[in-house]
């Protein structure tokens, strides 16, 4: 996939990624290109002075929307002897601008022939790492005075690319050329303007409208130190912790993502470049690690999420009413149902995380009337994990997709096909139940018994939930414990068969509160034992299982996202030292990545690599890996709503020295919040 | 006989109130174009509140398809949302009744629902 070389700039739904001259080649292997709505708009974008390349001399991604490149003519391979500068500066907002300035350095004037080839596949995002050999529909290009339009058509589905210049420029089908002279010391520059349009019949564009933020270079900037400046300051002794602070809070805002739907309102988009785009699973719990810090977006995701809650019975979609989705995408693919993303609903933990996100989101801010307003969306999706998601009848969230041919086999985070095996490393048959989406069902329905008696004014509903609740933690401890190895099961298969492999998803299990006491410390010691914890962190599969690898996607590598909820889990328990262990790895980790986690990266044990090995097709920046070091943050500093006030309990390892985190916005207003490390964890 | 369209509008005028709309208020005009002739299905909604009309007056949101999408959003044979990618159905305005008012029409008339592995039943 993209080479670490390749320069990736976004603005929520809008991105693009190039290599490190700025130019655009677009192949299988290279999926470079500007992308908008899930739809490739450019696939060529290559820059040529008198007919040559250029080379990089060295590049800045400004901020996240804007990048700049430093270019002189010809390959690397020769000798560069260079009499001309080229700088390409580009920003994307609504729609992409990239300034060409050239500089002639020479004693002599120059003739320059420079040329941009252009052109676009019009890949939706699902089809950009095949060979396009049959698209359903034509491209066409259109060459004006002032302008090239590029475009694809397909019955009433129509993309266009528009092309134009502040400079005059010769357009033709395959780019535009303009031939300038420079006098000694002379500089020319153009302002290249694209504008990516998705048009229905009439002309109007799907998205009129529909901004969160101005998308001028001015307004993005705007924005950006709005949103740094509202958001809690976070100061560290060192500086490494405040640093991972800072860019996970400027990545966090590049991936905030205005749906369709909701009339401009933001939630966190799951990651570039492939999941630009409205996820159940990954906005709530990103919302949930960030809440405390930026607690905006969970009222968005809850809002948007609610206002999309499946309300029928459709198999091509899995949907389900009560049902909160999983996958939302806005390319042809989903336009002409060849896949079911429109919205998509098979996920399984999304529905019951949707409760678990309201009721955190209020202990933080005291917002009741957001509880009220989404209150039948509430049991609604408790009512879903009754009913509709029990297909085995013994009250546990099972799946098996309706949709055989495009739907998800694995309906967990753990979505890959062979994610979820028995102890010989078979893989069970459906209906397949999860642990850990038990344990988010038990939390879901405890901390809708809070709503419903303080703010439904329904303390039988409260009373019957907590009963169920009880009922299915007893349940649980019964048929998951795993007696030979001391741990719960991954899973369970149709006929109450343990998947008896020992995972992280044991971890999630301390975080819902499932886990009977007298358990709890076995668990925390196989989070931090040898099978499981790394070095750095947790690995999605314990080594000695059968299918461990450590580079398996869900089957051995380590996701700094699933770490941070363990971590979290793993303090709700009293596991302080365990849950510092954890998160001083995992930060440990970030400053390899320059404070940027990746979704994940090997399992391999710390000192036997000395660094974290990125996933080879690992998603960066990804939501839920950027919110990793702020839940991290709040679980060291041991933030708590408690009583209408916050309760700070820190509990940070002695190499963290003094962290403080300042204005921290909640029901109580804004406070502070100071800490030291004082844990020694090589006792 | 009635048509689809027709009986949809006129169960929702009859319901009078939607409880999936609940959260929504506006006006909301459907333009259901064939050849030079154009039907009208205006919505007036207020909290869940739905009063259903055929006058062709201004309205927050514009929706125009064809009568025989609209047949077959209304009986669950097509996908609103994808009909709205697809170009095959376009808004003018407020986007967000259109997605609203969409959870309303019936999933496929052959859906199963969760396929369960005892006796018991779903809907």
């Amino acid at each position: 996939m993209a080479r670490s070389s390749n320069v990736r700039i976004l603005d929520g739904n809008n991105f693009v990624v190039s290599e490190d001259t700025g130019d655009i080649e677009a192949t299988p292997s290279e999926p470079t290109g500007l992308f908008s709505l899930d739809t490739r708009f450019l696939s060529t974008w290559v820059l040529t002075v008198n007919g040559e390349r250029l080379n990089a001399l060295s590049y800045d991604d400004l901020q996240y929307y804007e990048a700049r490149f430093f270019l002189v003519p010809g390959m690397a391979t020769h000798y560069i002897d260079a009499k001309l500068s080229i700088i390409r500066e580009r920003t994307v907002g609504g729609s992409f601008r990239e300034t060409i300035s050239i500089l002639n350095h020479d004693e002599k004037p120059v003739d320059l022939e420079v040329r941009m080839e252009a052109g676009s596949d019009f890949a939706d995002l699902f089809q950009v790492k095949d060979e396009i050999l049959n698209k359903k529909g034509e491209i066409y290009s259109e060459v004006e005075s002032d302008r090239l339009r590029l475009g694809y058509r397909r019955g009433n589905f129509k993309r266009e690319t528009i092309i134009s210049s502040s400079a005059p420029a010769r357009y033709d089908g395959q780019g535009f050329a303009y031939t300038i002279h420079l006098e000694p010391n002379e500089h020319w520059d153009t302002q290249v303007t694209v504008q990516t349009l998705a048009l229905g019949p009439g002309g109007r564009d799907l998205r009129m409208g529909l901004r969160a933020h101005g998308t001028e270079r001015l307004a993005l900037q705007h924005d950006l130190e709005e949103w740094v400046r509202t958001a809690p300051k976070v100061n560290s002794e060192g500086d490494r912790l405040a640093a991972t602070y800072r860019r996970s809070l400027i990545d966090l805002a590049a991936l905030r993502f205005s749906p369709l739907s909701l009339g401009g309102a933001a939630l966190p988009a799951a990651g570039l470049p492939w999941f630009m785009t409205m996820f159940g699973r990954d906005s709530i719990l990103t919302c949930l690690q960030t809440l405390p810090f930026t607690p905006e977006l969970s009222k968005t995701t809850l809002r948007i999420l609610a206002a999309l809650q499946g309300t029928r019975f459709d198999d091509f979609r899995d949907e389900d009413p009560g049902r909160i989705l999983h996958e939302m995408r806005y390319g042809e693919t989903a336009a002409f149902e060849e896949q079911p993303h429109s919205p998509y609903y098979g996920s399984v933990d999304a529905t019951p995380l949707f409760v678990v996100l309201l009721d955190e989101y209020e202990r933080w801010t005291g917002d009741v009337a957001l509880v009220k307003e989404l209150e039948r969306e509430s049991r609604a999706a408790l009512k879903w994990a009754d009913d509709y998601a029990d297909l085995v009848g013994n009250g546990y969230i099972w799946y098996e997709r309706r949709n055989s041919d495009t739907g998800l086999e694995n309906q967990c985070w753990k979505d890959s096909w062979d994610s979820i095996s028995y102890r010989d490393g078979t893989l069970p048959p459906f209906p397949r139940a999860t642990c850990e989406v038990q344990g988010y069902a038990y939390d879901a329905k405890m901390r809708a018994a809070r709503l419903a008696r303080e703010c439904w004014d329904d303390p039988e509903y409260a009373d019957q939930l907590e009963r169920e609740a009880a009922e299915l933690k007893k349940r649980f401890n019964r048929d998951w414990w795993v007696e030979d190895g001391e741990y719960y099961a991954l899973a369970l298969d149709p006929d109450g068969r343990q998947c008896a492999t020992l995972s992280s998803n044991i971890g999630h299990l301390l975080w819902s509160g499932i886990v009977d006491h007298e358990r709890a410390e076995k668990i925390a010691h196989h989070l931090v034992g040898p099978r499981l914890f790394s070095g750095w962190g947790v690995r999605t599969l314990a080594e000695g299982e059968v299918r461990y690898n450590p580079i398996g996607y869900h089957n051995g590598t380590i996701w700094p996202f699933e770490n941070s909820f363990i971590a979290w889990g793993l303090r709700r328990y009293g596991f302080a030292d365990e849950a510092a262990t954890i998160a001083s790895g995992i930060l440990d980790a970030a400053t390899y990545f320059d404070g940027r986690l990746p979704e994940a990266f090997g399992g391999y044990p710390r000192e036997l690599t000395k660094f974290p090995v990125e996933y080879p097709t690992a998603c960066s920046p990804q939501a839920w890996s950027t919110g990793t070091p702020l839940l991290l943050l709040r679980t060291m500093l041991g933030l708590e709503p408690h009583e209408g006030h916050l309760a700070v309990e820190p509990r940070l390892p002695v190499g963290m020295g003094r962290i403080e985190v300042l204005d921290i916005p909640g029901r109580w207003g804004k406070v502070d919040a100071f800490a030291r490390g004082r844990l020694d964890l090589n006792h | 006989m009635v048509d689809a369209t027709t009986r949809f509008f006129e169960d929702l005028d009859r319901r009078g109130y939607e409880p999936l709309l609940a959260k929504s208020s506006g006006t909301l005009r459907f333009d259901l174009h064939e050849g030079a002739h154009t039907t009208h299905w205006l919505l007036r909604i207020d909290r869940g509140r739905v009063n259903v009309s055929q006058e062709d007056l201004e309205a927050d949101t514009v929706v125009g398809a064809s009568p025989a999408l609209f047949e077959d959003l209304t009986t669950g044979r097509e996908h609103g949302i994808a009909a709205l990618l697809r170009g095959d159905m376009t808004v003018t305005g407020d986007p967000r009744l259109v997605v609203q008012l969409e959870r309303i029409f019936p999933g496929p008339p052959d859906a199963r629902g969760p396929r369960r592995r005892f006796k018991g039943e779903v809907r």
